[in-house]
């Protein structure tokens, strides 16, 4: 009950208002867009009007945003506009936008909401003009102006029912625009939001990332932890037999060969251990990729000419992903293609990093070939959303290139 | 001989300290940070500097770069840079300024106290110490270099003990040799390396930058 005694009195009532009001205004030229994809997709059929139809569909993708022009500032409502297509042609990127169901369902919302602006329009401005001209109705008559009163009255008792009828349909018409608005929410999420696909493959997008990103770093403090961690403990439990060695005498040969002994164990796990975090994270990342990439060129047992031009640091999970792709190719080079030297470049530019690696071995590296781990370095581009290309023809040289988005 | 430590973890720098107690190395300061460093190189002009490569704030490079401002800043004091993982770039920026009283090694080597203190003291003395595996990884490449091409694999195995920072004397116990060959080893390297004559050390030093170089690290 107090819910409806408050309806005219909340803020949210007046927006809605506006918002039913000024629709009609948006509405209006944005009919244009299905009316005018009526008439040219017949035409596209035949061939000559797709230039058209894909024209139309262009500005069809614009209207989430023309929409949201009030939605967004009035009910709050976001309507993400659709992502830009990329095609690598023009005749690509036209497909792109004929195939892509984001501008023909704009272009039906545009068309379903031309009626219901027009009824919501109708809603609010009869609810609130027309049920205060109402409400009046006995101060019309008593001063004589009683043409005002929308309805005609003959006499002065009948007045009281008319202010009463403007007093139901003042307290009545909000909910009545609110299911009007409520309904325009389904169809717009419907028609002009991503659909239920789009939606899950962006959860699905985000919830990847996040989960790189959280593998990426639970590596990194793995290596932090057995570096700081583990090898000074190691370190320290070796100093710590060192000066028991030093505090023996000469002639205990027996306690100086175990205290021996224990160093030398020592050191071979200290060995084991840099071996572990070097697969596991190598922590010459952490002071970016020049540095780490110049370390892993130096311990590949051939001569690689490194170049390196970033504009920006990559992220962790793509810097991760450079360093193991360069290090697999590396051994790749030295052990299956007999190369005398390689050339490793790292580039960024377009938003895309890329490295190359070029040797002059006998190619013929394949994704299905066993050993190589190609395939392990596809899987591994993919994850974040790039490519790895792979031209080697028999006798050399190889090319492969790693392309990564987002740098 | 007087040093003082820059390493962030209380057990190394704790262990450290003790160690060289025993052997009559005597450690002025042992500070966490690169700051501290700093400091403590300006107040007790050590011989050596003992610096851990990876420090607060950022843990990547700080001991890298406090070594090389402490070498640019005071010539007299040497700096060994210990590090828990290999990295040639590394090795690379701290000797291509000031390639003397400079030292590269794996953490790990200090559990060999008698390779660790011999390194402190050719550092002191004005000399190099480079990691074996540091020299393991420059040497695996095979070269572009022509001079270092011409090496004989006795007369590698010879430039990498001499990379390593090792003495004559040092390299002929090692390799069980006599004296007098390993130094006519040392004057072929010298002379297939074209390097003009100079004080020993300082050729000696010459042809480690060789192999350094060698590995032509382009990164812009």
């Amino acid at each position: 009950m107090r819910a409806v005694l408050v309806g005219p009195f909340e803020w949210r009532t007046w927006r809605q208002v506006l918002y039913a009001v000024a629709g009609v205004v948006l509405s209006a030229p944005a009919l244009l867009v299905p009316v005018v994809l009526v008439v040219v997709v017949p035409a596209g059929l035949v061939g000559v009007g797709l230039p058209l139809v894909v024209g139309v569909l262009l500005l069809a993708r614009r209207l989430p945003r023309w929409f949201g022009l009030l939605s967004r500032p009035l009910l709050g409502w976001e309507l993400p506009p659709p992502p830009p297509l990329r095609g690598r042609t023009l005749l690509g990127l036209a497909r792109l936008v004929l195939v892509d169901g984001r501008g023909w369902r704009a272009a039906v919302y545009a068309f379903v909401k031309v009626p219901l602006a027009f009824v919501s329009a109708y809603v609010a401005v009869v609810g609130t003009l027309f049920a205060v001209m109402l409400i009046f109705s006995p101060v019309w008559w008593a001063v004589g102006a009683d043409d005002l009163s929308p309805v005609g009255v003959d006499r002065r008792g009948d007045t009281a029912y008319v202010s009463a009828i403007g007093v139901v349909s003042l307290f009545l018409f909000p909910w009545l625009l609110r299911g009007l608005v409520a309904l325009d929410r389904a169809l717009a999420t419907l028609l002009l939001g991503p659909g239920p696909a789009a939606e899950r493959i962006d959860e699905l997008v985000t919830s990847r990332a996040a989960l790189t990103a959280d593998a990426a770093a639970t590596l990194r403090r793995l290596e932090r932890d057995l570096h700081d961690g583990t090898q000074a403990r190691l370190v320290a439990l070796g100093m710590t037999l060192a000066r028991i060695e030093k505090r023996l005498g000469p002639d205990e040969h027996e306690a100086l060969a175990l205290v021996d002994a224990a160093r030398g164990g020592v050191t071979d796990a200290l060995d084991e251990l840099r071996e572990i975090v070097r697969g596991i994270h190598p922590p010459a990342l952490d002071a970016g990729l020049p540095t780490a990439l110049g370390t892993l060129a130096a311990r590949s047992g051939l001569p690689v000419t490194v170049s390196v031009s970033l504009d920006r640091t990559p992220s962790a999970d793509a810097a991760t992903t450079v360093y193991f792709t360069a290090a697999e190719l590396l051994s790749n080079a030295a052990k299956h293609a007999g190369a005398r030297t390689v050339e490793l470049s790292l580039s960024g530019a377009d938003g895309w990093l890329r490295l190359v690696v070029t040797d002059d071995g006998r190619g013929g590296a394949a994704a299905s070939s066993t050993g190589t781990g190609l395939r392990g370095l596809i899987a591994r581009a993919r994850a974040l959303d790039g490519r790895l290309e792979v031209s080697s023809p028999d006798g050399g040289p190889t090319t492969v290139v790693l392309s990564l988005p987002g740098a | 001989m007087r040093t003082v430590i820059a390493e962030d973890n209380v057990l190394m720098r704790d262990g450290m300290s003790a160690l060289l107690g025993d052997h009559d190395v005597s450690v002025l300061a042992a500070v966490s940070d690169a700051a501290g460093l700093l400091a403590a190189v300006e107040e007790h002009r050590p011989d050596v500097a003992i610096v851990d490569v990876r420090m607060p704030p950022t843990f990547t490079d700080e001991g890298v770069r406090a070594a090389i401002a402490i070498r640019s800043a005071y010539p007299e004091t040497g700096v060994l840079v210990f590090s828990q993982w290999v990295e040639t770039v590394y090795a690379n920026q701290l000797l291509r300024d000031h390639p003397e009283r400079v030292g590269y090694l794996l953490k790990d080597r200090i559990v060999s106290t008698a390779a660790f203190l011999d390194a402190l003291r050719r550092i002191a003395d004005g000399g190099v110490a480079l990691d074996p595996e540091v020299i393991r990884q420059l040497l695996s490449a095979p070269t572009v270099d022509a001079g270092l091409a011409r090496l004989t694999p006795r007369e590698r195995e010879i430039l990498a003990l001499l990379a390593e920072g090792r003495s004559n004397v040092a390299i002929a116990a090692d390799l069980r040799l006599a004296g007098r060959s390993v130094e006519k080893h040392v004057t072929a390297i010298f002379t297939k390396l074209d390097l003009p004559p100079a004080p020993t050390d300082h050729r000696r030093v010459r042809a480690v930058l060789r192999y350094l170089e060698a590995q032509r690290l382009s990164t812009q």
